[in-house]
């Protein structure tokens, strides 16, 4: 009977729990989305789930090690961190997104904040979010094979075209999306969850409850209930439901907290949704849902059972989660986040307006830049109707994927006609889509071209905007032109190439050459 | 009327089976008695004996001194060594009586004399219950006469026994029902006519099915209830017993009384059936003696007094090679640690707990940052938020603690510490917030006190 015995506060005993093992029944719970991604997808999105729960760890460790702090990589957060990052990436990822994704989720969203428990948005939405933003097109990238069409099932569903649910709910045939786009396998992870109780049913359900009836008010369709399925099954809300929101260390701890937060949830997604653009609605508005959960555990605070309205009356079940005392600052936060919501839309809806005479104006200018003859341009009931005819479709069969956006015709300070300018596109471009107008006087001789779209390798590709090239057209009468890749052109159709760039310089030829012919069959 | 059950609550290992079914076995001490004079809450009882006085069992040793305070007695016959500072279960040396037990158990006369309650006025019996010393049971030690006497006597709707013993590892009430039924009963009755207004409810959980019965059929012909509940921690705290019968809750600034309730523990009705009935003061009690650590556990009824060592003596020590690592009055849940078994049973110790784990030093190992999962809000009985309250002791921030957390309303039972999957001492924390907030507040009295 000693000292040595350890004389504790009570209580001395503690359930099996700990944070390990929370960790690891979400990584179960995530097992079967995961399996269905490597199924269907392929090795490469085991690569990618492995590279991004590697790099998660590896950071932490590295962090643990430079800050001395004691090895937190062993609680399995980062793993939770690596897997979720993973699963809400395209299976078309270069290798580096992960691990770059990673790197920022685990570093300086948790890291830097204080580590586990301090972050005060989900690293992994946070990680895909910086990912969304530094590589936009590498990230919405997801054509996986050839043969199936790269848009996701959402993309289309907002285009207007309809879905096939049940590909969607199995994540199987021809399915697009992230690594873990199976519905089906994510909602028994996330049943998993509920019947562990690993996370409680507030978020999921007010979550995708107020989703849906946001989608339904305001999404255009009405309550029609395929349309509302398609958007439950498409775009990560049910992964944000159950597996984002649900972080515990950036949702709020108290029932009547989580019900506002999830509602936060679905009003920010659905706003993102359906008055901005599509794909990435709900990984937005989690980050920013997240920000809400200090002040949602600052002021909703339920009262203890023994301080409740008619606790004393003796009637069984009074007390209700909701008091008076709370209900305020809940009706507050609720319209806060409306109105933010409808801020960030009506934000983006005038900006969009701005955007858009921003882009005539410099399509206008550019259209006068290549007719220098002309003072003003005015359509063509005759071309106009030519560029319909085509129905954005491939113009012709000589010019490889190339487009007539828009003919008009120019006209000099009596009004008189001078020439035409058409603007025009080629889709092989070494980096998405080159457009130009190209202005042509009355003798069918080039003027000049000016590019209205071009996002080429700089140094390369983007040399096409100098004078050197874009000058070899002007002045040239032809039916069409050339490229010599070797340089040195004598012909007037030859158009030397800009030196190591010749896809890019080939598209505008086709492009110049689509214009050209387009003009020679309809004026 | 009434719940299946209160909110919140967890389901620590029961480790009942040890002693579940060890019936009672008698054990006199031989060795030194030793009555802390304060074992009860309110003021220490003064000493009516002094060194060398012969004393017998059953004999009055010390007087209550106040309105909340209690009589000891002397569980046993001998001589009064000495009336000084004994080291107690909670670690603190307190004022005792120490007397030389001579083994012979002499008894005051007219001890175990029968009587018929129902001949007895409401007076007489408070008198016979507050003579005998009858304090709280279950762990709290409250003077029972005191709480028997609320400001209102016709507002009591329930008289509750509290047989629930939700604590781990502890079986001496259920033994106590399985042996004392009638007797149990016959003590509601005793209760139940100081309040002719009020039902009598006697709450058992659902894992003591023995106990269940037999109280069951004691009951036959009785107007008492006998209400099994579902087997869940803090099943047995008086506030989860009031919800579960009346659906009424109530705060710190209020009483049981307050919702027209009086909780007694089983062991308590049991002492008022024998001090009323068969003129026995409180000299002995049913006590658990249990844990892994220990070669025989088993149910003792003894003599209030006793030296801890010799009870562990009479459970045949510890088992070979094996030696207690926690030491517990109580269960795990909200059992005292103490270190030195040279300590005296008090009237509300139910149980000693020779724990071979120490669960509590490997919580610490694995203890990480909290990770907001909220399952401490989830379980706590009383709707109060841990991990906030955590987060504002945390910050010192006692006025958030106190006035927008409500953290006062903490009953410490020890189920946000016992869920916590990041080990956190929240209990813990919150002992401590609730003892330097309920000092501030008794500073800033006395500084108003002085002021005046």
């Amino acid at each position: 009977m000693s000292s040595y015995l350890n004389v504790s506060s009570g209580p001395h005993t503690r359930s099996r729990l700990s944070t390990g093992n929370v960790m690891r029944d979400v990584c179960i719970s995530l097992v079967p989305a995961a399996a269905v991604g490597v199924w269907h997808f392929g090795v490469r999105a085991l690569i990618i789930i492995i590279a991004s729960i590697a790099t998660a760890v590896l950071t932490e460790l590295v962090f643990d090690l430079i800050t001395k702090r004691g090895a937190t990589y062993k609680d399995g957060s980062a793993v939770v961190t690596g897997l979720l990052l993973a699963l809400c990436l395209s299976p078309c990822v270069p290798i580096y997104i992960p691990i770059l994704g990673s790197l920022f989720a685990i570093l300086f969203v948790k890291c830097f904040f204080g580590g586990l428990g301090k972050n005060f948005m989900n690293p992994a939405l946070a990680g895909r979010c910086f990912l969304l933003i530094s590589f936009s097109s590498t990230m919405t990238n997801y054509q996986y094979t050839d043969a199936v069409s790269s848009a996701t099932p959402l993309v289309s569903l907002l285009d207007g075209k309809t879905v096939n649910l049940t590909t969607m709910f199995l994540g199987s045939g021809d399915a697009t999306g992230v690594i873990g786009c199976s519905i089906g396998a994510l909602l028994i992870g996330g049943l998993y969850l509920l019947l562990i109780d690993a996370i409680t049913w507030e978020i999921p359900v007010s979550a995708l409850v107020v989703f849906s009836l946001f989608i339904g008010l305001f999404g255009g369709h009405g309550f029609d209930p395929m349309y509302i399925l398609a958007n439950l099954l498409g775009g990560g809300i049910v992964m944000g439901a159950f597996f984002m929101a649900t972080d515990p260390v950036t949702s709020p701890v108290t029932s009547v907290g989580q019900l506002i937060y999830g509602a936060a949830v679905g009003v920010l997604a659905g706003v993102f949704r359906v008055f901005a653009t599509a794909a990435d609605s709900v990984s937005y508005a989690i980050i920013i849902a997240n920000l809400l959960t200090p002040l949602l555990d600052t002021y909703v605070v339920p009262l203890p059972y023994g301080l409740r309205k008619n606790a004393n009356a003796g009637k069984a079940g009074s007390s209700s989660a909701l008091t008076p005392k709370m209900f305020m600052p809940a009706v507050r936060l609720t319209v806060i986040t409306l109105l933010a919501g409808l801020g960030l839309a009506g934000v983006f809806n005038l900006t969009k307006n701005t955007i858009e005479a921003q882009k005539e104006a410099k399509k206008r200018a550019s259209y006068l830049e290549v007719l220098p003859e002309a003072v003003d341009v005015k359509a063509s009931d005759e071309l106009t109707a030519a560029v319909e005819a085509l129905a954005g479709g491939v113009y012709g069969t000589d010019f490889g994927k190339a487009y007539i956006n828009d003919a008009i015709i120019g006209v000099d300070e009596s009004g008189n006609e001078v020439g035409y300018v058409v603007n025009a596109s080629s889709g092989d471009g070494f980096d998405g889509k080159i457009s130009l107008s190209v202005g042509v006087n009355k003798d069918g001789a080039v003027q000049a071209i000016a590019f209205t779209e071009l996002n080429e390798t700089a140094g390369m590709g983007m040399r096409c905007d100098e004078p050197e090239f874009k000058d070899q057209f002007a002045g040239k009468a032809v039916e069409s032109f050339v490229l010599n890749k070797a340089g040195g052109s004598t012909e007037d159709f030859e158009i030397d190439s800009v030196s190591g760039a010749s896809i890019s310089s080939g598209a505008v030829v086709n492009a110049v050459n689509a214009a050209l012919d387009f003009l020679h069959k309809n004026s | 009327m009434g719940r299946k059950s209160f909110h919140g609550g967890v389901h620590p290992i029961e480790h009942k089976e040890l002693t579940r079914n060890a019936a009672f076995e008698t054990y006199l001490p031989r060795g030194e008695m030793v009555y802390p004079l304060g074992q009860h809450i309110g003021r220490p009882a003064s000493p009516v004996v002094s060194k060398g006085d012969h004393v017998a069992a059953g004999q009055l040793i010390a007087e209550a001194s106040a309105f909340v305070s209690a009589n000891i007695v002397s569980s046993c016959s001998g001589t009064v060594k000495a009336v000084e500072r004994r080291r107690t279960v909670a670690g603190v040396y307190a004022e005792s009586v120490v007397i030389e037990n001579d083994g012979l158990y002499e008894t005051v006369p007219g001890l175990g004399t029968k009587v018929d309650h129902r001949h007895l006025s409401q007076e007489e019996i408070l008198a016979k219950i507050k003579d005998a010393g009858i304090i709280g049971m279950g762990g709290a030690g409250f003077p029972t006469h005191v709480k028997l006497m609320p400001k209102d006597p016709s507002a009591i709707r329930y008289i509750i026994a509290n047989g629930a013993e939700c604590e781990p590892y502890i079986t001496c009430d259920d033994q106590l029902m399985r042996d004392c039924a009638g007797e149990i009963l016959t003590g509601m009755e005793v209760v139940l006519s100081l309040f002719p207004g009020a039902e009598g409810v006697v709450i058992i959980e659902q894992n003591k099915p023995e106990a269940i019965a037999a109280m069951k059929k004691a009951a036959e012909g009785r107007n008492i209830r006998i209400m099994a509940v579902r087997t869940k921690y803090p099943q047995g705290g008086e506030r989860s017993c009031i919800s579960l019968v009346t659906g009424a809750s109530y705060g710190i600034t209020q009483l049981p009384a307050d919702v027209g309730c009086i909780v007694d523990n089983i062991g308590t009705i049991y002492a008022i059936y024998k001090a009323v009935c068969e003129t026995t003061p409180l000299m002995e009690r049913g006590v658990t003696i249990t844990g892994e650590a220990v070669k025989r556990p088993c149910n003792l009824i003894t003599r209030i007094g006793v030296n801890c060592g010799e009870l562990l003596e009479a459970a045949g020590g510890y088992k070979d090679g094996v030696q207690a690592v926690k030491i517990l009055a109580g269960g795990p849940m909200m059992g005292i640690a103490f270190d030195n078994l040279n300590v005296p049973l008090q009237k509300n110790n139910n149980a000693l707990t020779f724990l071979a784990r120490d669960e509590v030093e490997e919580a610490e190992r694995k203890q990480t940052a909290c990770i907001r999962c909220g399952r401490c809000v989830r379980v706590c009985p009383q709707g109060l938020t841990p991990q906030l309250m955590s987060d504002a002791f945390a910050k010192k921030d006692f006025d958030r603690y106190e006035n927008k957390l409500h953290g006062l309303e903490c009953i410490s039972c020890g189920s946000c510490t016992f869920i916590c999957p990041a080990k956190r001492p929240l209990t813990q924390e919150f002992k401590v917030a609730k003892a330097e907030i309920m000092a501030a507040k008794r500073a800033a009295k006395e500084k108003e006190a002085a002021k005046a």
